[in-house]
């Protein structure tokens, strides 16, 4: 099949009527902003590690030195999950993340959001929350991720990631995902232990974009 | 490379394609100018960022059409975004479909074509953009978009038989009908 000339002088048409105002100083303010904002990031992360590596050193030296109960040298993880059953209709999870709780389920979506009534209370509002839908378009786009014999994408976008999986047979087919804000505590692997955890029940419908 | 050498680049780079990403990001969007600029603006931020990687690529203009529509998709799966999709009814999107023989002027042809790929979905737009509008064949669509050519295909086809739909009534210059 070949492009269509018709089409493509129909498109011409309606893309040369848009009026441009070319800017390219506010562009690159914000391109240096975005760069400055990514060594930042990864400043504080470096600055994270290196606690990380001095606390488990101390942790080394002290348990050898009297080892104590009940410490742990693993690093808070940020946001948890607890093994509790979540229900959500046409959704379960077998895990539930502590603190968090269903705002809203759909048969294409369910929202997730804190407790702390930091985020909207509006269901439809999914700044700062978590989101899982449920869709047929293709799942391949971003990095793969093996577990447990499924396979899971990651990618981002912008200040959110997106992990997708196909269902699990005996599951309406599709893709399951969840979307979840890159600063509220959530890290990947997490998500793809909490992807992992969802059910999709025969009532889910596949939404739509 | 120097941060100075850069920008002066990237400069360049924006006063002499910004117009086309936009125009392509306004056929992505459906004529949501806003929208569309919001994509050229986060587009072009990436390839501030990705800059050494956008200077060695064959075409750097082919590279930033294509972070561009991948900052489209990313966007269409935004929840927040979805949501408008999701709501919005593409049949009372559409303006009257003109009658057969009806004449149409530039302008409603443009409200025409714009509120006819605003009923596709997402990909099947980015797919007649990407084939009818910037003239790449089913094997670079289907990598642009991560999926096979046999998607490519359905949907194009699919794409282009609802444009069909509306377009083949207009009696204008430029459209007497489309072609698969």
């Amino acid at each position: 099949m070949t492009s269509s000339p018709d089409l493509t002088r129909a498109l011409t048409v309606a893309a040369d009527a848009v009026r441009v105002a070319a800017d390219p100083a506010a562009d690159l303010a914000r391109g240096r902003a975005a760069a400055s904002a990514r060594s930042r990031r990864r400043f504080r992360v470096a600055l994270g590690s290196l606690g990380v590596v001095a606390v488990l050193a101390v942790g080394s030296v002290t348990l050898m030195e009297d080892p104590p109960a009940n410490q742990s040298a693993t690093p808070d993880p940020g946001v948890r999950l607890v093994a509790e059953t979540m229900d959500a209709t046409p959704y379960t999870f077998d895990l539930t993340p502590q603190g968090w709780s269903v705002q809203g389920q759909r048969p294409s979506a369910v929202t997730i959001a804190p407790d702390d009534g930091s985020t909207s209370e509006h269901p439809d509002d999914f700044r700062g929350k978590l989101v899982i839908l449920f869709d047929a378009n293709p799942v391949a786009l971003g990095a793969p991720v093996e577990r447990s014999g499924r396979t899971f994408w990651l990618r981002d976008s912008d200040d959110y990631t997106t992990v997708s999986t196909e269902t699990q047979p005996g599951e309406p087919d599709g893709v399951v995902r969840i979307q979840y804000p890159r600063d509220a505590g959530w890290d990947d692997e997490t998500m793809v232990r909490f992807l992992a955890s969802v059910h999709v029940g025969p009532l889910a419908q596949h939404g739509l974009g | 490379m120097r941060a100075s050498e850069r920008s002066s680049e990237f400069v360049a780079f924006t006063s002499a394609h910004r117009a086309d990403l936009v125009r392509t990001a306004v056929l992505l969007c459906a004529g949501d100018e806003a929208h569309a600029e919001d994509l050229v603006q986060m587009t072009l931020t990436r390839i501030y960022l990705a800059w050494s990687r956008v200077r060695r690529a064959d075409s750097p203009l082919a590279y930033a059409r294509r972070s561009l529509t991948h900052v489209f998709i990313d966007e269409t799966r935004r929840a927040h975004r979805r949501r408008e999709t999701t709501m919005a009814d593409p049949a009372t999107a559409l303006p009257r479909t003109p009658a057969a023989g009806d004449f149409v002027d530039d302008h409603g042809l443009r409200d025409l074509v714009l509120a006819a790929l605003a009923a596709l979905g997402p990909r099947q737009r980015a797919v007649v953009v990407l084939r009818h509008w910037l003239d790449l064949d089913v094997a670079e669509t289907a990598r642009v978009l991560g999926c096979s050519t046999g998607t490519v295909k359905s949907q194009n086809a699919r794409a282009l038989a609802q444009l069909r739909g509306v377009l083949s009534h207009v009696d204008h210059e430029l459209v007497l009908g489309v072609s698969g």
